[in-house]
């Protein structure tokens, strides 16, 4: 049997197992399916309909003013100029138009032509209703044009269109907010699934070694093969249950809101995957070494430490590299493979980083996978048969030698 | 022809085999007695290759033994290893495969084996939920699932019940019927004497005794009980290679060492009186082990997973 063979088979092996997990399998479809609805949630609540065109919304409902005193003709026309249709409702004291926009009969009031009053507001966000604050302004233009003689340009004036406003920069803002989004998640996210998988991969090493099902195995596999095909099926199970978490919910953006997703993200998604087999590979090699020289789960997160450490360091600095993707530390952590899956990651998105500051990342990160894969398999091969006490860096090392 | 030449493995201070050598040949089934810390399962762990010897060879037909040789070996381990959450038939039929079988073939051996050893209801059991004994049963399938040419068995008897040491002797013995190398380890001495054609004992990492389980005994001192109507005096006249053992009023107990004739003993001692009684008996496996291994330097000595740390 081909050595590949060997590899693929105890790949399988490994995802079939785990896909038996029902917690596992579970916990991730509920939290894809979680993940859709909260990606369908804006689109329900109609929140990309904010500042949006209203003008083809279909006939808009009439504005109920309350008016204390008089309201003249003119106040009136270019109200609905202003504002739309209105529907005025009188009131004989400020009193009881208070009353009547408090119980929401109306949605605001003017009170003998001088003020307007609103709602009290209900939260740290809202804002006066729009309607009341173009009344406001449109009442008191039309009062100074009128005053100056030129009462009939008030409608030309109402009517007048904003000029575009140009900002600075090639990017649009609603794509930088995306990427911004986009870097945050994917930082916790790596961080998420490289500390989780670092686990499953050093408990699956842990299990064979403890049950010395290993025995069976070592006769017919070389170890690093063994290693290997461990650390090939749970890396394509974490692939996988990466896609399963977040396929549904971009589709659901995607359809529910694709004219507002920018459509620079798309790429972004590859980038998350790259750097999820980049980080996988370098930490899965590290945990299965250090998985093999423990014989009881107790012992995993104690041996694991160094490890979890990289990843937590590797974490902080793709953070801190979020505000400043191109400042000096953040290119040169970028290069530093242990960080670099999260650091070039925000890069990619946020920065600039040049062609060949990616390409050599990448690389020295592949090179130091080959690098710890050589030494985790040499201490796989010291390591796994040595059930009982924690063996030792340096006996696994030299036991491995024969 | 399985060959295990000047073995030597140290643990630390500790010498688990020093120089040992034997060999197992297809269609013989041996047993590998020993006391305990003796280096059995080292021999055996060095054998199928699970673990190296600091010193000496293993070969397989003459050939140091290599990835293809231990894949149609099949190993029992002392510590029993299974996956503890992984189904019986697919347990079985995925170390099959890794032995080199395909696909059809370990499905169909693994269901052959299941049901030879009456684990027919359990099959899609997940090893953890079967009985020790029932777990052990699995154990021995996945030793022979991938249909080896040797065998290599540590204790596979211990802790069965007398039904299961049954089924497991009728496979052992089938299996050297076959053409199949087969040596397990066991301190079921009687169980080894019915069961093996040969035996080979360890004591103190070297092979003390080696042979076939008759030969053995012929060579061995057999047991004659006499009891004579007349008195003991006959005795004073015994010749060399006779050892008097227990003796009450007119019975006497003798060991007779191989090259004498117990009728000389009978015709000596009948010329003081009526003979009342005769036994003769071949000497027991246990008493040649014993023997074989006090004569031996038996230093105690540690078991592998006993080395201080």
């Amino acid at each position: 049997m081909s050595p590949t063979r060997t590899v693929l088979l105890i790949a399988e092996r490994e995802v079939r197992q785990r896909l038996r997990g029902r917690l596992f399998v579970i916990t991730t479809l509920a939290i894809s399916v979680f993940l859709a609805i909260a990606a369908a949630v804006p689109m329900l609540l109609g929140v990309f309909d904010i500042g949006g065109d209203d003008t083809d919304a279909g006939p808009v409902d009439p504005v109920a003013i309350v008016v204390v005193g008089e309201l003249s003709s003119d106040a009136s026309e270019v109200l609905e100029q202003a504002i739309g249709p209105i529907v005025v409702q009188p009131a004989t004291d400020p009193d009881e138009a208070a009353a009547l926009v408090t119980a929401g009969e109306a949605d605001f009031a003017i009170v003998d032509g001088e003020r307007i009053v609103v709602p009290a507001r209900s939260g740290v966000f809202a804002f006066d209703p729009p309607a009341a604050s173009r009344a406001a302004e449109a009442l008191a233009l039309s009062e100074v044009l009128s005053e100056q003689g030129d009462g009939d340009r008030v409608g030309a004036v109402l009517d007048l269109t904003p000029l575009p406003v140009q900002q600075l920069g090639d990017q649009d803002p609603g794509d930088a907010a995306a990427r911004l989004v986009v870097a945050n998640l994917g930082v916790v996210f790596l961080f998420g699934v490289l500390i989780m998988y670092a686990s499953m991969i050093i408990n699956g090493v842990i299990e064979e070694k403890g049950s010395r099902v290993v025995e069976l195995l070592v006769e017919a596999v070389p170890v690093r093969r063994l290693m290997a095909g461990k650390v090939l099926g749970l890396g394509l199970v974490g692939l996988g249950q990466t896609v399963v978490l977040f396929a549904p919910a971009v589709v659901v953006l995607v359809v529910t809101a694709g004219d507002v997703v920018p459509p620079g993200i798309a790429p972004l998604a590859g980038l998350l995957v790259l750097w999820f087999v980049l980080g996988y590979g370098l930490y899965a090699v590290i945990a299965a070494g250090l998985g093999s020289l423990v014989s009881r789960p107790e012992e995993a997160q104690a041996v694991l430490t160094p490890a979890n450490m990289l990843m937590i360091l590797g974490y902080f600095v793709g953070f801190a590299s979020i505000n400043a993707p191109d400042a000096t530390f953040a290119r040169v952590a970028a290069l530093v493979p242990f960080s670099a899956p999260y650091v070039m990651l925000v890069r990619q998105t946020l920065g600039t980083p040049a062609l060949w500051e990616v390409a050599l990342s990448i690389a020295l990160t592949l090179l130091t996978i080959v690098a710890m894969t050589l030494l985790a398999a040499r201490l796989y091969e010291g390591g796994i048969l040595r059930v009982g006490a924690r063996v030792r860096l340096r006996d696994a090392w030299g036991a491995a030698k024969r | 022809m399985l060959e295990l030449e000047g073995l030597v493995r140290h643990f630390g201070e500790v010498v688990a085999l020093d120089g040992l050598s034997f060999a197992v040949a297809p269609g013989e089934l041996c047993g590998f007695l020993g006391p305990n810390g003796a280096g059995k399962t080292t021999a055996m762990r060095c054998a199928v290759g699970v673990s190296a010897p600091d010193a000496g060879t293993v070969r397989w037909d003459g050939r140091p033994v290599d990835l293809d040789v231990r894949r149609r070996t099949g190993y029992m381990p002392e510590e029993r290893g299974l996956y503890p959450r992984m189904r019986v038939h697919e347990q079985l039929v995925y170390l099959a495969r890794l032995h080199g079988m395909s696909s059809a073939d370990a499905g169909a051996s693994a269901t052959r084996w299941i049901d030879r050893l009456g684990l027919g209801d359990r099959r899609d059991a997940a090893v953890e939920e079967l009985s020790l004994g029932n777990q052990q049963r699995v154990q021995l399938a996945a030793a022979l699932v991938h249909d080896p040419q040797l065998l290599v068995l540590d204790e596979p008897f211990s802790g069965l019940d007398p039904i299961a040491v049954g089924v497991m002797s009728d496979v052992l013995r089938e299996r050297a019927d076959a053409g199949v190398a087969v040596v397990f380890s066991s301190h079921q001495l009687d169980l080894v004497e019915d069961l093996c054609r040969t035996v080979a004992v360890v004591s103190a990492g070297r092979v003390v005794l080696r042979g076939g389980v008759a030969a053995l005994k012929r060579q061995g001192d057999r047991r004659l009980r006499l009891e004579v109507d007349g008195g003991t005096a006959w005795v004073e006249r015994l010749p060399d290679g006779v050892e008097v053992g227990a003796q009450r009023q007119d019975a006497i107990s003798l060991a007779l060492r191989a090259d004498i004739d117990p009728g000389e003993i009978i015709d000596l001692a009948r010329t003081s009186g009526r003979l009342l009684g005769v036994r003769l008996e071949e000497p027991r496996l246990s008493e040649l082990f014993r023997d074989a291994v006090d004569g031996a330097d038996v230093t105690p000595r540690l078991q592998p997973d006993e080395v201080p740390s």
